[in-house]
């Protein structure tokens, strides 16, 4: 798995990584999904990644990102692209 | 305003190459080491269609040429945000990335599809990939050209790279799965 870009973080992340993995080929792939189990490492690593990337003013930009995403994310979730790029 | 495209097949099974595909970037990976750090910033399972929704941060370190780091301000660090969506009833994973950095410059706005392909779904992934780079930088349209080429030619290079890397990870990927199968045959058996 990747590393992250807080290295404070790491640890957290590669077992976090793991779990969804696991729980991805094992369980989502099959259409078992209802339960994640790895729900507790996902909230310990974003925890980690949130404080570092405030701390590096990350935060705002990834705000600005998500908001320039929003219009096409219904559109996306129907499982297609946004039309100005297909 | 400059476009890429391109598209390849790999030669394992939709399953397969969508959860490598999370470890695109993994020590597996040799032949893209400018991607320095990968982060989920959140996951969600929608639970009318079952789409995976994944939001990831990619922070990448590649260097560009002398003219173009005078517009860069010199940094060589860059962040891309990434939205992807798994649809596992229609197999279908979509991955949309857009620059969070240098985004008063360039904006360049990529979309990834892995699909079953259609010669054999069951064994065979399409994978297509499709950019849109547009220099935003006021000024010389001279400038702007120069930056889109530039833009177009790294994206040429990174591709026929991350395709040889995911090759390397989807190779790793199933040689350790058959691994961990025929260690739970073992340990079954011995039970």
């Amino acid at each position: 798995m990747s590393a992250s870009l807080a290295p404070e973080c790491n640890e957290v992340k590669e077992r976090y990584d793991n779990c969804f993995l696991k729980w991805y080929s094992e369980k989502f792939l099959r259409g078992n999904a209802t339960t994640n189990e790895c729900e507790p490492l996902f909230k310990q690593y974003n925890q980690c990644l949130m404080k570092a990337l405030k701390e590096r003013g990350i935060d705002t930009m990834i705000a600005e990102a998500r908001e320039d995403n929003r219009e096409n994310d219904a559109e996306h979730m129907r499982g297609s692209c946004p039309s100005s790029i297909s | 305003m400059k476009f890429f495209a391109t598209s390849t097949e790999f030669d394992y099974s939709w399953e397969e190459v969508s959860a490598a595909n999370w470890q695109k970037y993994g020590p597996w990976n040799e032949k893209t080491p400018h991607v320095i750090a990968v982060d989920t910033l959140s996951r969600t399972v929608d639970p009318i269609s079952g789409i995976l929704r994944t939001e990831r941060l990619i922070t990448c370190k590649q260097s560009a040429p002398q003219w173009l780091n005078s517009f860069l301000g010199g940094q060589d660090t860059s962040m891309v945000y990434e939205t992807s969506y798994v649809d596992p009833r229609n197999k279908k994973v979509t991955m949309c990335s857009t620059n969070m950095t240098f985004s008063n410059l360039l904006s360049v706005r990529e979309t990834c599809v892995y699909s079953p392909a259609s010669s054999n779904p069951l064994g065979r992934t399409k994978f297509e990939q499709h950019a849109r780079i547009t220099a935003l930088c006021g000024g010389w349209q001279k400038v702007k050209n120069s930056i889109e080429e530039f833009t177009v030619e790294r994206f040429k290079q990174n591709a026929v790279k991350g395709k040889e890397g995911f090759e390397m990870v989807l190779e790793m990927s199933r040689r350790v799965f058959a691994q961990e199968r025929e260690l739970r045959r073992l340990q079954e058996a011995r039970i």
